[in-house]
């Protein structure tokens, strides 16, 4: 295969997983234009970075690797920046099915799911995608039985903040 | 637009810089070392600016072995630590810089003068070498000081930010802060 082929063939690939980098960065941005420019430097990772792929991972966990080591590097930076980059509730709750009318119970997840730290918003990223533990595990490079549990601690922190939040 | 967006690329570049700037600051040492070598008042100030020319060297080495081993492919957690490991690098580096860059003004005087101009520094006097000794003793606590108490003021993305959180130790905690995260997040 020529040099030529194997980039189209690359590009054709991006194309069909472009879906895993909106969310990735909708996770990790509130605003459209951070959105936007956090897909481009991801993208330009994935493109100086693509002669690395050596296929022992499935595509889409590479493209999970790149695009979230990007992301929560771009998040650290900026919020040591104080820039108001951060995971909006809009974002996650794109994640899920939409909502209709306003849920405050919602919002107050939503609000909770904010104040994570960027590495266990992508363990939970992971887990609203219902990827397999197991590849979740691969991705962010821990146990399958450690994924399981601090998924466990994470739901359990949720129901034990949002059951003493007042809701307005 | 690589240029742009390439965050990787360019402190690779970046790091390439410094290890030929310092590397070039050996060299320059090293010949000046060799020509004043019978001379203690040169020779001491030149040795000094030497192992501190050095310790930049191993310094930025150091960095460049850890943004080597970094590939964004690779497992989050892994790469996560180790991007939290060369920014750590990073900061007390700079911090070293610039802490120990007023002590090392005088013999870079000293060095700067004799072996670009053929000056004597010495000449000017003793009380002239110790009021710029104090002088660069002086700028350190000056410095922190400004740095906490007005580096706040400054526009939150300015360079002149970012080196005074740098100073004030700001920047070390919060990346202390972030490391121990993706520790416990390991744990």
């Amino acid at each position: 295969m020529d040099g030529g082929t194997a980039e189209r063939e690359f590009v054709e690939r991006l194309e069909r997983h472009r879906g895993l980098l909106v969310k990735v960065a909708a996770a990790y941005c509130r605003e459209d234009e951070q959105r936007e420019d956090l897909i481009q430097d991801i993208v330009v990772q994935l493109w100086s970075s693509r002669k690395r792929f050596d296929g022992r991972v499935k595509f889409s966990t590479w493209m999970y690797r790149v695009a979230l080591n990007v992301a929560i590097s771009a998040y650290r930076r900026k919020a040591n920046q104080a820039a108001a980059l951060d995971l909006g509730f809009s974002a996650v709750e794109s994640l899920a099915a939409p909502v209709a009318v306003p849920d405050p119970e919602r919002e107050v997840l939503f609000d909770r799911i904010d104040r994570l730290d960027p590495l266990h918003r992508a363990l939970l990223l992971l887990y609203l995608e219902e990827r397999s533990y197991a590849e979740i595990g691969e991705i962010l490079g821990i146990s399958e039985s450690n994924v399981g549990t601090k998924i466990a601690r994470i739901k359990q922190r949720l129901r034990h903040e949002i059951a003493a939040a007042p809701i307005v | 637009m690589q240029k742009q967006y390439d965050h990787l690329a360019r402190l690779r570049r970046s790091l390439f810089a410094e290890l030929v700037c310092d590397l070039a600051g050996v060299v320059l040492l090293g010949w000046f070392i060799g020509n004043f070598a019978g001379q203690l008042k040169y020779l001491v100030p030149a040795i000094a600016l030497d192992v501190y020319a050095i310790a930049l060297v191993v310094a930025v080495a150091r960095q460049s072995t850890v943004l080597g081993a970094v590939d964004l492919g690779g497992a989050v957690l892994c790469v996560q630590q180790r991007l939290q490991k060369l920014r750590l690098l990073r900061i007390r580096t700079t911090l070293g810089t610039l802490l120990f860059a007023p002590l090392m003004w005088l013999p870079l005087l000293i060095v700067g003068a004799r072996g670009v101009f053929g000056i004597d520094v010495y000449a000017a006097g003793v009380a002239w070498l110790a009021a710029n000794v104090l002088f660069g003793l002086a700028v350190i606590p000056i410095a922190v000081f400004f740095a906490r108490r007005y580096g706040s003021r400054l526009q939150q993305s300015s360079a002149l930010r970012l080196l005074a959180d740098e100073i004030a130790g700001r920047s070390l905690m919060a990346a202390l802060r972030d490391l121990q995260q993706v520790r416990d997040f390991a744990a």
